[in-house]
């Protein structure tokens, strides 16, 4: 079976693997909605490595002969439901940047087109301002003329 | 009316120019917009040097992503007529205003350009001419209805239908999906014959490698829409 010597060695790749896991949480580079999963992997693995007769007993209910071979397939399975909950993120994902992306390129068209009505507008009002300001000249020197 | 060609660019630095000038003089009334796909040779600098209308994606999209793009264009705008038009100099301007009295006289939803219905002009190679005729058995299996050119970039819409795509879109090889899916909705799908010349520049996106997958994955994609009628019903 289990040497303690592998008992030890597991359980202390476990610590610095929750530490680590603990860490991005803190740090927030990862979401506590995505860690939950992995967490849940490290306390399975920490029950069978602190207690190697659950996994006989487990074994032995799910009808496995080999307790290694429930080990195997018990982490491909959840592998699996890894990463196909991963595609799924993926493709929400990618119709959101969708959707983000065309929403933008739109935007900066509108705002083009808004930047340029703007300059327009204050350029016309430029010129208002000089013609009246000419208007007033020519009233002020007919006024000097009479 | 107000009317929209809307053309996806990826890479047409070569044929927009003319695409762009058949279009003001081919097809008067309509605008333009040009969906410019995060393009890699400068199409976008060209285009607003010449004071061309184009929406820049800031990120590649695909042609499913740009088109729908221009129909969200096309709908923000207050437009009742759009139009897809490829920018590879594929498509003919001079079937624009026929194509849109064509869609008010028969009241429909959609109008496609169809080479196939009076077999004239450019007819696409015998495998991809094989794998249309595939797509439009498929189509009248899934809907009863008769599609002859289900893969043609040329389509018309009115606002119905500009409303449907703006939200959802396929994302790769699109028009035969998109023809599915606005039928099941009971929408009014018709054609009219175009001739259609021989790309001018660019390069196809359905390459020979990925043809298989095209087949594929369109085919996925018909059954899909009818599971989801299905669904709705």
């Amino acid at each position: 079976m289990m040497t303690v010597k592998l008992q030890i060695t597991i359980l202390i790749a476990l610590a610095v693997a929750l530490a680590a896991i603990i860490n991005m949480i803190r740090r927030k580079s990862l979401e506590l909605k995505y860690a939950l999963s992995w967490l849940f992997v490290l306390a399975a693995v920490a029950v069978f490595a602190a207690f190697p007769k659950t996994m006989i007993v487990m074994a032995r209910f799910l009808g496995i002969d080999a307790p290694v071979n429930m080990i195997f397939f018990l982490g491909f399975c959840f592998s699996l439901v890894i990463i196909y909950t991963l595609t799924v993120s993926l493709s929400r994902m990618a119709t959101k940047m969708r959707k983000l992306t065309q929403i933008i390129a739109l935007n900066e068209d509108r705002i083009k087109a808004l930047e340029q009505k703007l300059e327009k507008k204050s350029d016309s009002e430029a010129t208002h301002e000089g013609q009246g300001a000419e208007e007033g000249k020519k009233d002020r020197e007919k006024r000097l003329e009479k | 009316m107000k009317k929209i060609v809307i053309i996806p660019a990826y890479n047409e630095i070569s044929n927009i120019d003319t695409t762009v000038k058949d279009i003001l003089e081919n097809a008067p009334g309509f605008d333009y917009v040009i969906i410019n796909d995060c393009s890699q040779d400068g199409t976008m600098r060209f285009c607003t040097e010449q004071g061309m209308n184009i929406i820049n994606l800031p990120v590649n999209l695909g042609i499913g992503g740009a088109v729908q793009t221009g129909y969200l264009y096309a709908w923000r705008n207050g437009y009742d007529v759009a139009v897809q038009f490829d920018g590879d100099g594929q498509h003919d301007a001079k079937y624009l205003n026929a194509m849109a009295d064509f869609l008010e006289e028969q009241n429909a939803d959609m109008v496609i350009g169809s080479r196939f219905i009076t077999k004239e002009g450019f007819q696409s190679t015998g495998m991809r001419r094989f794998g249309i005729r595939y797509f439009s058995i498929l189509i009248r299996l899934m809907t009863g209805q008769t599609v002859l050119d289900p893969t043609s970039g040329m389509r018309m819409v009115n606002r119905s239908v500009m409303k449907i795509y703006s939200e959802d879109y396929p994302v790769d090889y699109p028009e035969p999906e998109s023809v599915v899916m606005i039928l099941n909705m009971g929408k009014k799908v018709c054609e009219v014959p175009v001739i259609m010349r021989k790309r001018q520049g660019g390069v196809s996106s359905i390459s020979p490698g990925r043809s298989v997958y095209y087949m594929i994955k369109v085919t996925l994609a018909i059954l899909m829409e009818r599971l989801r009628k299905r669904r709705s019903c």
